[in-house]
């Protein structure tokens, strides 16, 4: 792929040539958002890292409300870049690459990334984000306290299938926001896994992935505050940012085969920002128990045959059990899930169905999964939540031979 | 044969771990606490730690915060009598953790999960 084939348009007021670090945002419609993010993202640069020579880069998707105005506008004593894909060319991942082959153009020695409509970015976050870069680790991952509902898809697949594979706990492995060295911007434009789906939003977990499968040192910092978006987010996402997510993270399966296949259990990985005192309580979330269980029912209309082409019988028929059950005593054994999601892989890459139809297919088996989770922490603190993930991953990690035999 | 280095505060501790790892048969040693901790693994080179969080003089979550800034990778399980550490995210940078029992079952298939795990590399 050209490297610069997505880049249509690029507006540089201040001719900037060369900056050491790169602050990248990258937006679609966030023309009433991106100003906090810029702003602290300027401050943050300034406050933190102010002998060093800095740009803060808005990487568009040719918004036409207003965006590029909106970042360009916002007051600020560091340089700004607009960056943008042609019109019609949709994606965070085209976004990111852009910004890449930007950085790489202006010599960056590290790239940091921030989300377009965070409303709890503070200077902080910059800090937080960049420092380990400069302590020479090759990828930063974040780490919030997130409310116990948020990131459903990174606790109920990324997070434990990443783990289990990988043998790496990147806790946010889609966090959205994050920092990266430059020595890792060559492997990111040049790798022959990028696809269209990466050039969605299947972009953060491929990062992440590369970046661990690169063997660099990598990192999760606390950024400080709570992940606070402006506007309300659905707790399961999309049909088609879920498939992009997952297809990525099968597809990434299929491209290192070699190398998960003699990962055994997993290690933490090192953290930083430790020592950053009292961490705000994030905001609440609400589970709407009877819809998501009524998409889970839903699923077997449409998808029994499906799943009783590739899905073992012992777990069809648990399924078939599950769907049996009252929404009051509803529950998804989590070894049922890990095995599923094993099977799922392997359909994946054996091409047993088609594979669009495959990843919508997990919908509803993931919602299934998510209300089981909700149902299970409904009265667990945030951080008796994450113990119940943390013991959901080891269930992966010792399913892990059921995988092996499935590929 | 793995070298397991058991840090803990309590005396009977100390040996209560050291007669049953030996038993599995691991090399064992010992240390009282926190002081020249980062020298003892420098100069004894362990292959796992296991780490009292709460000892009289020191803190194991930031003694474990400073391990694993010097040792990246040396698997270090965290051994308590009590679970509210939890509520600190420091304590994830922890391979493992175990509740402080006589039983040492628990401690043992954690010891072996942690030196066994592999990043494929």
């Amino acid at each position: 792929m050209n490297d610069t084939s997505m880049l249509a348009f690029e507006e540089n007021p201040e001719q900037v040539e060369q900056a050491d670090w790169v602050v990248g945002i990258p937006s679609h419609n966030n023309a009433a958002s991106i100003t906090h993010p810029t702003a602290q993202a300027a401050k943050g640069l300034l406050d933190y890292f102010g002998d060093k020579n800095s740009v803060v880069i808005n990487c568009d998707n040719h918004s036409e409300d207003g965006t590029k105005e909106a970042f360009l506008q916002t007051p600020s004593e560091v340089p700004k870049i607009y960056l943008s894909t042609p019109p019609g060319v949709v994606g965070r991942g085209y976004n990111l690459r852009n910004l890449i082959v930007k950085a790489v153009e202006l010599q960056a020695q590290a790239v940091i990334v921030l989300d377009a409509d965070v409303e709890s970015i503070t200077p902080q976050w910059i800090k937080n984000l960049g420092e380990p870069i400069s302590a020479g680790f090759g990828f930063v991952a974040p780490l919030y306290v997130r409310h116990k509902y948020d990131g459903a898809v990174a606790n109920g697949i990324v997070y434990p299938l990443t783990r289990a594979l990988y043998g790496r706990r990147v806790r946010q492995p889609i966090g959205g926001d994050f920092a990266f060295a430059a020595n890792l911007a060559e492997t990111y434009l040049n790798h022959p896994s990028w696809n269209d789906m990466v050039g969605q939003f299947g972009v953060d977990i491929w990062m992440t992935t590369l970046a661990i499968c690169q063997g660099i040192p990598i990192c999760q910092s606390f950024v400080g505050k709570p992940k606070i978006y402006q506007n309300d987010r659905n707790i399961v996402p999309s049909g088609p940012v879920f498939s992009q997510v997952v297809g990525t993270l099968l597809n990434l399966m299929i491209h290192f085969q070699d190398l998960w296949g003699r990962v055994k259990w997993s290690k933490p990985t090192a953290i930083y920002g430790f020592g950053m005192g009292e961490v705000e309580t994030p905001t609440s979330l609400d589970i709407e128990d009877d819809e998501l269980h009524q998409v889970f029912i839903q699923g077997f209309v449409q998808y029994k045959q499906l799943w009783e082409s590739f899905l073992e019988n012992n777990i069809y028929n648990k399924l078939d059990e599950i769907r049996e059950l009252p929404l009051a005593h509803f529950s998804f054994p989590s070894e049922i899930w890990a095995r599923i999601l094993y099977s799922y892989s392997a359909a994946y890459k054996n091409e047993v169905v088609e594979r669009e139809s495959l990843l919508q297919s997990l919908v509803p088996l993931f919602v299934g999964k998510t209300l089981s989770y909700a149902k299970k922490t409904e009265r667990m603190s945030i951080q008796q939540a994450e113990e119940y993930i943390e013991n959901e991953c080891m269930i992966f990690e010792e399913a892990k031979p059921y995988l092996l035999n499935k590929w | 044969m793995a070298k397991i280095l058991v840090v803990d505060d309590e005396e009977h501790i100390r040996l209560l771990y050291s007669e049953e790892l030996k038993e599995e048969g691991y090399d064992v040693i010992t240390a009282e606490g926190g002081h020249g901790l980062l020298e003892r693994i420098e100069k004894d080179k362990p292959d796992l730690v296991v780490l009292d969080i709460k000892m009289v003089d020191y803190d194991g979550l930031d003694l474990l915060q400073d391990i694993r800034n010097k040792f990246y990778d040396l698997p270090v399980i965290l051994s308590t009598a009590y679970d509210t550490f939890k509520e600190d995210m420091k304590s994830i940078a922890a391979d493992f953790y175990v509740v402080k029992s006589f039983d040492l079952t628990e401690l043992k298939k954690k010891i072996q999960m942690a030196l066994e795990a592999s990043d494929g590399s």
